[in-house]
């Protein structure tokens, strides 16, 4: 919006060093002198590092003092510091929308180091622009909506069940959609697992126990999830259930809990598609049924070999190669080789390994496994084993590299294809969610350090396997976390918005309707003032996306903090800039 | 070539004593800190693994395990407690029964019974022979070349060292095809057999190769276990040469004077046979050294049987001295049914078969080496000649 305040504003700009990952590459001082000159930029000081106690507390000194209306730091992505830097502004009294961050760190000074002139020249640009945005801000505020204290959790394998238990034990109530048939997930169908040889059968028939006689748990299953509306706090969300009903839930938060899926060779990787070669899940079912280990010609099995790493750490090998670990199989395989050596002593058993990441106490088991007489070979991705079958059965080739690449010939009655995790077939429930997925296919969360299990999304969170591969312990430590931050936002009964939504000018707005077909998000509703039809936004649906200003013929949406004013004068400070 | 593996072999060489080598996850400090291990030959890893893997074959090829002398720094050293020094043990005596053509090797190192049995039987017969074929009993004094007339026994030696001969160098020679037949080997010429021989002759005199073994632990403690072993192996070979070479003097109803050879000569062999088994017994009970942490039923054996011998011999001579028939002759019989019990078992099927499997390796290691060299000189003159 237009802002008619006659006064001149006060704008301050502070430029910061970085501590030399600015200033080693950009002349700092020369940029400060660029904009100390600009007509209404009123300080213009440069700082060794702008996020220190002390340089926070000459700046709010400098709101005070030079009584400033509007501030820019120059310095490293919003992402790091913009709320840093925006509560300094409040502490100062200053609105906090008013504080604008230029990012002349990974947008300048990293990405041309040894071009001093021209990375000086950018970070002027960048920084003039930044204040002409400041000079066009208004003060915002933050929208408060209440949260319901309802949460819809998607999956009933280990971490959506643990989750729905953690979550109702606080309160809230808890609904949890299963798209298949039998809730548990993968770890239902197992009989002992590693670490502790406890049966995952058991181990999930126990949560259930749980979940059903919890009084604020509702489990659903042959359930998903096709529809969701609203905002943080106050979803609106759709499910299909079992007999083809939809059941409509108002929940204040979605856990994602959905897991993974097996990979499945190609035929003829790693022999597969011959006789008696087995995956990982289908072995572990023969051990499970306790009725021996058998060929496919029911000989019994005297030589078990492992392959491990199929499907996961691929190259440039396959097309859309799976690079990442799936973390659980080796542990998964020698724990596999300790209870075939239980079942059937004298049992040989060849691991080919490529790494061994039987990591943290694990490697025990690696221990173990050895102990049982397992032998273990590493092969490597350059030449991989070769499986072959004949009338006398299988046979694994392989390079042996401590033998100087002298080929071994294993004869082996059962081949175990170690497959990886990959991400599970979930369309109708990405296009529900509108989620973005990371590069390897499974969901991604914030940040993989610090916000481990947030989304874009806000509201909706992330556990288990269906962010990553994860053992057990790790499926519920992600979904337990994915619980504190569930309970953490609900239990506080409201939450704070970004006030970054659209507005509607309704003395220009002459009800088109071309806005309300653009909104994705049904944040739009049409309202009689004054006798007159205009559009209204529902900010507490609105995201700022900004695609009902695009169609509006009367220029009558601006979105705030992003409006036409600020927009145009930042392109119009680049382009004086690139004139001269 | 594909190495077919042969998964029953790392079993086999648990049998034979190298229990934990199933932990080795093949990290290499074993061959770092082993300060025998060369470029050449980089054990005890490549061995742990040549068993893990089954290679039967290669490991039947493989000289590496007589090159070393079990000082136990790698086991000591091994993250994994994998024992390398005892799967090389235990690899030596895979070797000698698998380079016996019999068998009878591998049932003796493999079972105990048939150990103590073999031991039995022999000391039997040779009692037995002795009840039906000694001479004369002569009460009055000791005359114990009427009892057994030295050139009767002189017979029996000669038989006896004949046919075990026979065996143990069958078996040598079976050793030296494999060792020489691995893959890679150039064609030998006849010079290196012989150029090599003094390498042969120098080891199986003095084991100087194990002074360079376990530096380590302090020289001072390796050298000594190298001094008594080697004063163990005086006395044997002096007895040997006495009993073999000169038994009409050695085996005498004379008396000869102390000063004599034929006394301290002899005693000077009984003690140091004497002092070497009983300080290895002693260091094997205590287990406090890493050679000595693991004993299989043949190593207690070995050493038993010697100490026996020796003893019963020095006996024979006291009785002797002091006159008393009766006891000479029993303690005799006792003593070549102890010794003959100990070589049968030791010489081409046992421990014993070392004494002459560790020089003769480093001969083919030589051989080897000269065979090399020569490939690599025409090699070199080849194209200077095309
Ligand atoms: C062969 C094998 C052996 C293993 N052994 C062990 C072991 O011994 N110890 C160990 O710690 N870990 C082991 N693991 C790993 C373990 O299986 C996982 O860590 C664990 O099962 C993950 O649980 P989860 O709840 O994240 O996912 P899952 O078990 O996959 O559960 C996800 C659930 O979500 C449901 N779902 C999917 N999409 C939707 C949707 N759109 N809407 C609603 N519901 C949906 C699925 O039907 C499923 O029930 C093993 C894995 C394999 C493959
Ligand atoms: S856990 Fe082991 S088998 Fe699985 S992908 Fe990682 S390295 Fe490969
Ligand atoms: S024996 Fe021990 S030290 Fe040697 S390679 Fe194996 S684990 Fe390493």
């Amino acid at each position: 919006m237009s802002d008619d305040t006659p006064t001149p504003r006060r704008i301050g700009v502070f430029i910061c060093h970085c501590g030399g990952n600015i200033s080693d590459y950009v002349d700092v001082e020369q940029v400060r002198q660029a904009v100390a000159g600009e007509a209404e930029v009123v300080t213009a000081k440069t700082t060794m590092f702008a996020c220190s106690d002390a340089a926070q507390q000459e700046m709010t000194e400098a709101i005070t003092q030079d009584n400033l209306d509007g501030i820019v730091v120059a310095s490293c992505s919003p992402k790091l510091h913009l709320f840093t830097f925006r509560a300094m502004a409040d502490r100062a009294g200053l609105n906090p929308y008013r504080y604008v961050q230029a990012n002349i760190r990974e947008q300048c000074s990293w990405a041309h180091r040894g071009e001093m002139p021209a990375a000086t020249a950018k970070a002027t640009a960048i920084v003039r622009a930044a204040v002409a945005r400041a000079e066009a801000s208004e003060p915002l505020a933050t929208m408060r909506i209440e949260t319901q204290p309802r949460a819809l959790v998607l999956g009933a394998g280990v971490a959506g069940l643990r989750a729905a238990l953690a979550l109702a034990d606080m309160g809230l109530t808890v609904t949890i959609a299963e798209r298949a048939q039998r809730p548990g997930g993968w770890a239902a169908t197992f009989g002992r697992t590693f670490a502790r040889d406890r049966s995952g059968a058991e181990m999930v028939e126990e949560l259930l126990r749980r979940v059903h006689e919890h009084e604020h748990i509702t489990l659903f299953t042959g359930a998903e999830l096709i529809e969701k509306s609203g905002s943080v706090g106050d979803f609106t969300a759709v499910l299909r259930v079992a007999n083809g009903d939809t059941v409509t839930l108002n929940v204040g938060a979605i856990v994602v809990a959905t897991g993974f899926q097996d990979y499945q060779p190609t035929v003829g990787e790693f022999g597969w598609g011959l006789p008696d070669v087995v995956t990982l899940p289908q072995y572990k079912r023969m051990l499970d049924a306790g009725q021996g280990l058998h060929r496919a010609d029911g000989r019994p099995v005297k030589t078990v070999t492992f392959l491990y790493c199929v499907g996961s750490r691929q190259g440039e090998e396959v097309e859309r190669p799976n690079r990442y670990c799936s973390r659980y199989c080796c542990t998964a395989a020698c724990h596999a080789g300790i209870v075939s050596a239980e079942q059937a002593p004298g049992l040989h058993q060849v691991h080919l390994f490529r790494d061994m990441r039987t990591y943290g106490k694990y490697e025990l088991l690696y221990e173990e496994a050895q102990r049982a007489g397992a032998v273990f070979l590493r092969w490597d991705p350059e030449e991989p084993p070769v499986v072959a079958s004949d009338a006398g059965g299988l046979t694994v080739r392989v390079k042996d590299r401590l033998l100087g690449g002298e080929e071994l010939e294993i004869p082996t009655d059962l081949l175990v294809l170690v497959t990886g995790m990959v991400p599970r077939e979930n369309a109708t429930l990405l296009n529900a969610l509108k989620l973005p997925l990371g590069g390897d296919g499974f969901f991604n969360e914030i940040h993989p350090k610090l916000r481990p299990v947030e989304t874009v999304a806000n509201g909706v969170f992330i556990a288990g396997t269906a962010q990553g591969p994860k053992t057990i312990a790790e499926s519920v430590a992600s979904s337990l976390a994915a619980v504190s931050k569930t309970a953490a936002l609900l239990l506080k009964g409201y939450v704070d918005l970004e006030p970054f939504v659209a507005e509607v000018d309704e003395e220009r707005c002459t009800w088109c309707g071309k806005c309300l077909d653009a909104c994705p998000y049904k944040a739009i509703e049409k309202v009689a003032v004054a006798g007159k039809e205009v559009a209204r936004i529902i900010p507490a649906l609105c995201k700022g996306c900004g695609g009902c200003a695009l169609p509006c013929a009367e220029n009558a949406i601006d979105v705030k903090g992003y409006t036409d004013e600020q927009v145009l004068g930042m392109i119009d400070a680049l382009l004086e800039e690139a004139a001269e | 070539m594909a190495t077919r593996v042969n998964l029953d072999l790392h079993d086999e060489l648990k049998a034979f004593g190298g229990k934990d080598l199933d932990l080795c996850y093949n990290c290499g400090t074993c061959t770092a800190v082993c300060s025998l291990a060369d470029e050449g030959s980089a054990f005890p890893r490549r061995i742990m693994h040549l068993i893990q893997v089954g290679a039967t074959e290669r490991l039947k090829h493989s000289v590496e395990p007589w090159l070393c002398y079990y000082c136990g720094d790698c086991s000591a050293q091994c993250p994994r407690g994998a024992n390398p020094g005892e799967a090389m043990m235990a690899t030596r005596r895979h070797l000698i029964s698998r380079y016996d053509w019999t068998g009878l090797s591998r049932r003796l190192y493999l079972s105990n019974a048939w150990n103590i049995t073999a031991v039995l039987l022999v000391m039997l017969s040779v009692v037995g022979l002795f009840a039906f074929l000694h001479g004369p009993v002569v009460l009055d004094h000791v005359a114990l070349n009427t009892f057994a007339p030295v050139h009767w026994i002189e017979l029996g030696d000669l038989v006896m060292g004949g046919v075990l001969s026979f065996f143990l160098l069958t078996n040598a020679a079976r050793m030296a095809t494999w060792i020489l037949g691995d893959v890679g080997m150039p064609a030998i010429p006849i010079s290196a057999f012989v150029r090599a021989i003094p390498e042969f002759v120098v080891n199986f005199a003095t084991q100087k190769r194990w002074r360079r073994c376990g530096t380590a632990q302090g020289e001072a403690k390796q050298n000594r276990r190298w001094l008594t072993h080697l004063i163990l192996v005086s006395g044997y070979l002096t007895m040997f040469v006495l009993i073999v070479f000169f038994l009409k003097w050695f085996q005498t109803d004379a008396v000869y004077p102390i000063y004599n050879p034929q006394r301290w000569i002899g005693y000077y062999a009984a003690a140091a046979l004497l002092y070497g088994t009983v300080v290895f017994a002693i260091g094997r009970w205590r287990k406090r050294d890493e050679i000595d942490k693991f004993s299989a039923g043949t190593d207690w054996m070995f050493l038993i049987l010697l100490f026996l011998t020796t003893l019963t011999g020095l006996l024979v001579n006291f009785f002797r001295l002091a006159g008393w028939p009766l006891a000479t002759y029993s303690v005799y019989v006792l003593h070549l049914a102890i010794d003959a019990a100990w070589l049968i078992v030791q010489v081409p099927f046992g421990k014993w078969s070392h004494f002459l499997y560790r020089p003769f390796a480093l001969y083919l290691v030589k051989v080897r080496e000269l065979a090399e060299k020569a490939a690599a000189a025409d090699a070199e003159e080849a194209p200077a000649a095309a």
